[in-house]
C-alpha cells in the first residue's frame, strides 16, 4: 500500500509545517464545484474574498481568469471548475474567491460555493482507490477521500492543483467514487 | 546577508570593513598591474590595508588571516623601506591577489558560520620565498639600491605601529594621557578600545605601552603609569574627548595639543618625569612637559627625532607638507556616506511605490467627478502633493543608483586572471564606469558581463603567436564601456580579436539542425547568424577550457539580460574583433506610461517608445489578402497590429476611425498599434506578473491603476 505510506508522509509533512497551528489540524475548507464537494487543508487557505474585477491576461490557459489586486499585491486567479474541465458557470456577487498560499505562491481560486470548514479525522481519510486508469495515476491532485458523516469530500493537493498540466477531475472523481462503492 | 549578523555587530563590522578594504586593494593593484612597479602611494596603501586587516583579524582571533596579512605586510614593509628595484612586478601582483582571494574566501566562511580553517601555510611559504628572493636580489644589486634598513626592523615581530605617512597642513598634534580607575580589569583592552576609536580619524597614532594586545602584563603598566597616546589628526580636543569618553573605566583624560616637532619626539617627554600625578593641575603638568621637551629638543635638534625602537613612525616625506591628498579625500567621503541595509532600501522603495499608487487613487477618485464641486483648493493642494511625491521618488531612485565602477573592476580582475592563465597579453580598458544604474540591475548584469568578458579573453583574443602571424599588435585589448542613451544603459564588451567566424557558426548550426530547411545560408544576415551563439549548448570553441567552451554561458547571458528587460546585440567583423552590447533599462521600478484601453482590458506602454498618436481614416488602411494590414501615414507605410485581435480579446473596436493609432518605435522598426482609446499618462509602478502565469508574449509586467484595477504593461519589443 504505497499510497498509504505516501499519505502518512504527507500528513506528517503537514503537521511539521504547522505544529503551531494545532487548532487547524485536521480541518478542511470545503467547497462545491460541479456536483462534488472538495476539501482543502485549512492551513493553505489564507483568506476568502468577495468576487472582484479580474484583469484578463491574454494567451493563457482558459482556467486562468486573470489578475486581481489584493491590497496592493497582484495575484493570479483560477477558476476551479474550468481547471477540472467542468462546464463554466456564471459568476455573481455571491461567488467567492479562496486565496490560498502554497509554497509562498498566492493564488485565488474561484469556486461555485463555499460550504464549510469540517474536521476530518485521519482514520476517515481513505486513499484513492487504485482500480482503473492507474497508468495515469501519477497525477493525483485528489490525494484522499474524506468521509464526513454520510458525505464524501475529495481532498485536494493544492500543489498539484496549481501546477499539474492537465487534469480532468470528473473522470478521476468518478473512478474514485465508483471504487468507494 | 547583513541582517543575519545584526546581533553580532562586531563581526558584522569586521566583515564589512575588510571587504571594503580588500575591494580597494584589488582596485589599486589592478590599476597598476601593467606598470613596472607599484608607486609609493600604492605600496603604502597596501601596507596599511594589510596592517589593518591583520589588526582586526587578530582581535577577532582569525589566526590564519592574521598570519597571511602579516606576511604580506612584511613584504610591503620591505618594499617601502628598501625600494628594491628588481621586483618581479607581475609576480608580486599575483601574490597580492592570492592573499586577497584567500582572505575573501575565509571571510565568506566566517559569514556562513563555517569554521575558518583555510590553510595559509602554502601562501606564507610562497610569500617568504618571494621576500627572500627580492631581498637577495637587492643584495646582489648592491650599490644602485638604497641601503636596506637594519635587518632587525624587518625580521622583528612588528610592533604596534600605525602608519599614516600623510601629513597635511590642517593636521594638529595631540598628546593624550588616559588614566584608568585602579580597579579596572584588563586595562589593556580598555586602552585598545580608545586607540581603536581614535584610529578612525588618526593620521598618525602612537601609544605607550605598545604591546597592549598580546601582553597582558601591560594592563598593570597602564594602571600604574597611565596610557599615553600621540595623535596626529584633523580634529580638535572636543572630538577626541568625545571619542574616548570618560566612563566607568576611564577615570580621566588629558588632551594637550602640541607641535609637529614635539610630536615626532614620540614619548620622549622623559619617561619617569612625565609620570603625571593627578593631583597637580593641568597647567603644571603642561609646563613640566613643555620644559622637559624643550630640554630634550635642544639636545636632539640636529639629529632626526629619536624614536624608540618599536615606536615606528613611518613617514614618506617630512610631515606638515601637504602631499598626496588621497587620504583626505577618502576621509571626506567617509563622512558623507552611511551604509544602509539593502532590505530597508527595498522596503522604502516598495512603500513609495504604494504611495504613488494611493496618490493616484486619491487624485483620480471618482467621488471628485461629481458635477458642481468646487475643487480649486483641492487641486492646489493636490498639485503640491504630486510635486513632493515626484521629488521623493526621484530621490529614492537616485539613492538606488550606483556607479558601475565596482562591477567593472571585477571584470578587470577576470581579464587579468584569465589572460595570465592563458598566456595572452591583454590590455583592459574601461570607459564610462561612472555610469549609474539601479542597484537591482547591477545585480543582474554582473554574471552576464563576466561571461562576456571571459568569452572575449578566451575566444575573442587570439594567442600571442596567432596575433604575430596575422600581423596584429601583439597586445590584445578588451574594452568595457558604458553609456546612457535614451533612458537605457548600453554596456558593451569589445575585443580586437579574431571576431566571430560566420562559416563556423553556420556549420555548427546546420549540424544542430538550427537552420530552416530550404533557406540558403547566404540569406541569413550576420546578426541572425551571430544570434545562434546565444542558444543553449552552442559553442564553436573546439576545446573546453577552464573558462569557456562548454556552450553554457551565452544562453545564460541572454536569459539574465532578458529577465530585466534588456537586449543583447552582437556585432563582429572577421579579423578585427567583436562587440557584444547589452541594452538594459536604467531602472526597473517606476516608469512613465501611457494608459490605454482595448476591449475591457487596460494596457500600459512606456511613454518613451510612443512616437505619435494618430487618428486615422479607413481609406488609409491597406489590407493584404493574407490578413496583414498596413497603414499609410504621411507617405510612410507602417505595419499595423490591432491589440484586440493580437490577444483575441472580447469586444474590441473594429473600426479604425473610432479608435486610436499609436506609432511605436522599437529597435529601429516602426509599427502602428491600434487600441480602442487612450486613458491618460501616469507614473507606473512596475510589478512582475506572478510567476505562476507563464510568460505571455508582449507583456512585461503589470501595474495598479488609480482605481485599484490592474493594467498590463506591454513590452513593445515582444510585439514586433
Amino acid at each position: 500500500m504505497s499510497e498509504m505510506s505516501e499519505l502518512k508522509r504527507r500528513a506528517a509533512d503537514g503537521q511539521a509545517a504547522s505544529s503551531e497551528h494545532d487548532a487547524q489540524k485536521g480541518k478542511y475548507m470545503t467547497f462545491k464545484s460541479g456536483n462534488e464537494y472538495f476539501g482543502l487543508k485549512i492551513e493553505y487557505v489564507s483568506e476568502i474574498i468577495q468576487f472582484q474585477t479580474i484583469t484578463a491576461i491574454p494567451e493563457t490557459e482558459d482556467y486562468i481568469k486573470g489578475l486581481i489586486n489584493l491590497r496592493g499585491k497582484v495575484i493570479p486567479v483560477i477558476d476551479v471548475r474550468l481547471r477540472f474541465k467542468q462546464e463554466p458557470f456564471e459568476y455573481n456577487d455571491r461567488t467567492c474567491i479562496i486565496v490560498i498560499n502554497v509554497k509562498s505562491t498566492m493564488v485565488g481560486l474561484i469556486v461555485e460555493k463555499i460550504a464549510e470548514v469540517v474536521e476530518i479525522k485521519e482514520e476517515n481519510i481513505l486513499p484513492p482507490p487504485t482500480i482503473g486508469r492507474m497508468d495515469k495515476g501519477q497525477q493525483k491532485y485528489v490525494y484522499g477521500i474524506g468521509k464526513v458523516g454520510g458525505a464524501v469530500k475529495l481532498l485536494l493537493d493544492p500543489d498539484k492543483l496549481l501546477n499539474d498540466d492537465d487534469l480532468s477531475v470528473a473522470e478521476q472523481a468518478n473512478d474514485m467514487i465508483l471504487g468507494e462503492e | 546577508m547583513a541582517e543575519e549578523f545584526s546581533t553580532e555587530g562586531m563581526l558584522d563590522m569586521y566583515l564589512f570593513e575588510n571587504e571594503q578594504l580588500l575591494e580597494q586593494l584589488q582596485d589599486r593593484v589592478l590599476e597598476q598591474k601593467d606598470a613596472d612597479c607599484f608607486d609609493e602611494d600604492s605600496i603604502n596603501e597596501i601596507f596599511r590595508t594589510m596592517h589593518t586587516i591583520k589588526g582586526s583579524s587578530g582581535i577577532m582571533m582569525f589566526d590564519n588571516i592574521t598570519a597571511v596579512s602579516h606576511k604580506l605586510e612584511d613584504v610591503f614593509y620591505y618594499l617601502r623601506e628598501s625600494h628594491p628595484d628588481n621586483v618581479p612586478h607581475l609576480e608580486l601582483v599575483e601574490h597580492v591577489l592570492e592573499v586577497q582571494d584567500f582572505i575573501s574566501s575565509e571571510m565568506e566562511k566566517i559569514r556562513n558560520g563555517d569554521p575558518v580553517d583555510g590553510d595559509a601555510s602554502e601562501l606564507i611559504k610562497d610569500l617568504d620565498k618571494f621576500l627572500e628572493m627580492i631581498k637577495s636580489g637587492t643584495g646582489k644589486k648592491g650599490t644602485a639600491a638604497p641601503p636596506p634598513p637594519p635587518p632587525a626592523n624587518v625580521h622583528e615581530e612588528p610592533k604596534q605601529f600605525y602608519i599614516a605617512p600623510v601629513a597635511t597642513s590642517a593636521s594638529r598634534f595631540f598628546k593624550i594621557f588616559i588614566t584608568f580607575f585602579p580597579e579596572t580589569e584588563m586595562a589593556n583592552v580598555h586602552a585598545y578600545k580608545a586607540v581603536y576609536a581614535l584610529k578612525e580619524m588618526a593620521e598618525d597614532l602612537l601609544y605607550s605601552p605598545e604591546d597592549i594586545i598580546a601582553d597582558e602584563a601591560s594592563a598593570e603598566v597602564i594602571l600604574k603609569e597611565g596610557f599615553r597616546i600621540l595623535l596626529q589628526a584633523q580634529c580638535d580636543e572636543e572630538e577626541i574627548r568625545k571619542l574616548i569618553g570618560e566612563g566607568y573605566d576611564i577615570k580621566h583624560v588629558d588632551v594637550y595639543e602640541c607641535r609637529a616637532d614635539e610630536f615626532l619626539q614620540g614619548f620622549d617627554f622623559g619617561q619617569p618625569k612625565a609620570q603625571i600625578d593627578l593631583e597637580s593641575s593641568v597647567e603644571e603638568i603642561e609646563s613640566k612637559v613643555q620644559a622637559s621637551q624643550e630640554a630634550s629638543k635642544e639636545e636632539q635638534a640636529p639629529e632626526k627625532p629619536k624614536i624608540a625602537p618599536g615606536d615606528f613612525v613611518i613617514k614618506s616625506k617630512a610631515p606638515g607638507k601637504p602631499k598626496t591628498l588621497a587620504k583626505d579625500k577618502s576621509k571626506t567621503e567617509k563622512a558623507s556616506f552611511i551604509s544602509v541595509n539593502i532590505t530597508k532600501m527595498d522596503q522604502l522603495m516598495d512603500l513609495i511605490g504604494e504611495l504613488v499608487i494611493s496618490e493616484s487613487v486619491v487624485l483620480q477618485n471618482p467621488d471628485l467627478k461629481v458635477p458642481g464641486l468646487n475643487l480649486n483648493r483641492f487641486n492646489k493642494a493636490a498639485a503640491q502633493m504630486s510635486k513632493i511625491s515626484t521629488d521623493l521618488q526621484n530621490v529614492i531612485m537616485s539613492m538606488r543608483m550606483v556607479p558601475l565602477t565596482n562591477t567593472f573592476q571585477k571584470m578587470n580582475r577576470i581579464v587579468f586572471d584569465v589572460s595570465r592563465k592563458l598566456g595572452k597579453d591583454i590590455e583592459f580598458e574601461m570607459v564610462g564606469e561612472q555610469t549609474e544604474v539601479d542597484k537591482n540591475i547591477i545585480e543582474h548584469i554582473s554574471d552576464p558581463l563576466m561571461h562576456l568578458v571571459r568569452n572575449a579573453v578566451d575566444h575573442g583574443i587570439e594567442t600571442n603567436d596567432e596575433r604575430i602571424e596575422t600581423g596584429k599588435p601583439d597586445k590584445g585589448k578588451v574594452t568595457l564601456s558604458a553609456r546612457t542613451e535614451a533612458g537605457k544603459v548600453w554596456i558593451s564588451v569589445e575585443d580586437n580579436g579574431k571576431g566571430l567566424d560566420r562559416a563556423k557558426i553556420l556549420a555548427k548550426a546546420r549540424k544542430q539542425g538550427l537552420l530552416e530547411d530550404g533557406k540558403p545560408e547566404s540569406s541569413y544576415t550576420d546578426k541572425e547568424v551571430y544570434q545562434f551563439i546565444t542558444l543553449a549548448g552552442f559553442s564553436t570553441n573546439e576545446q573546453v577550457t577552464e573558462y569557456s567552451g562548454r556552450g553554457v554561458g551565452m544562453d545564460v547571458v541572454v536569459q539574465n539580460i532578458q529577465s530585466i528587460g534588456g537586449v543583447l546585440d552582437i556585432d563582429s567583423s572577421p579579423g578585427l574583433g567583436s562587440i557584444m552590447s547589452l541594452k538594459i533599462p536604467l531602472t526597473l521600478a517606476i516608469i512613465d506610461g501611457i494608459v490605454m484601453e482595448t476591449g475591457n482590458s487596460s494596457f500600459v506602454l512606456e511613454t518613451g517608445v510612443i512616437k505619435q498618436f494618430v487618428s486615422v481614416r479607413e481609406d488609409m488602411m491597406i489590407h493584404e489578402p493574407n490578413g496583414e494590414e498596413y497603414i499609410m501615414i504621411r507617405g510612410e507605410c507602417y505595419p499595423v497590429i490591432r491589440l484586440g485581435r493580437w490577444y483575441g480579446l472580447d469586444k474590441y473596436e473594429e473600426s479604425v476611425e473610432n479608435g486610436m493609432m499609436l506609432i511605436l518605435e522599437v529597435e529601429d522598426k516602426k509599427i502602428c498599434l491600434f487600441v480602442d482609446k487612450l486613458i491618460g499618462e501616469q507614473e507606473i509602478v512596475v510589478k512582475p506578473i506572478p510567476p505562476y502565469i507563464k510568460k505571455v508574449k508582449g507583456l512585461s509586467g503589470c501595474t495598479q491603476l488609480g482605481d485599484g484595477s490592474i493594467a498590463l504593461i506591454l513590452d513593445p519589443g515582444g510585439l514586433v
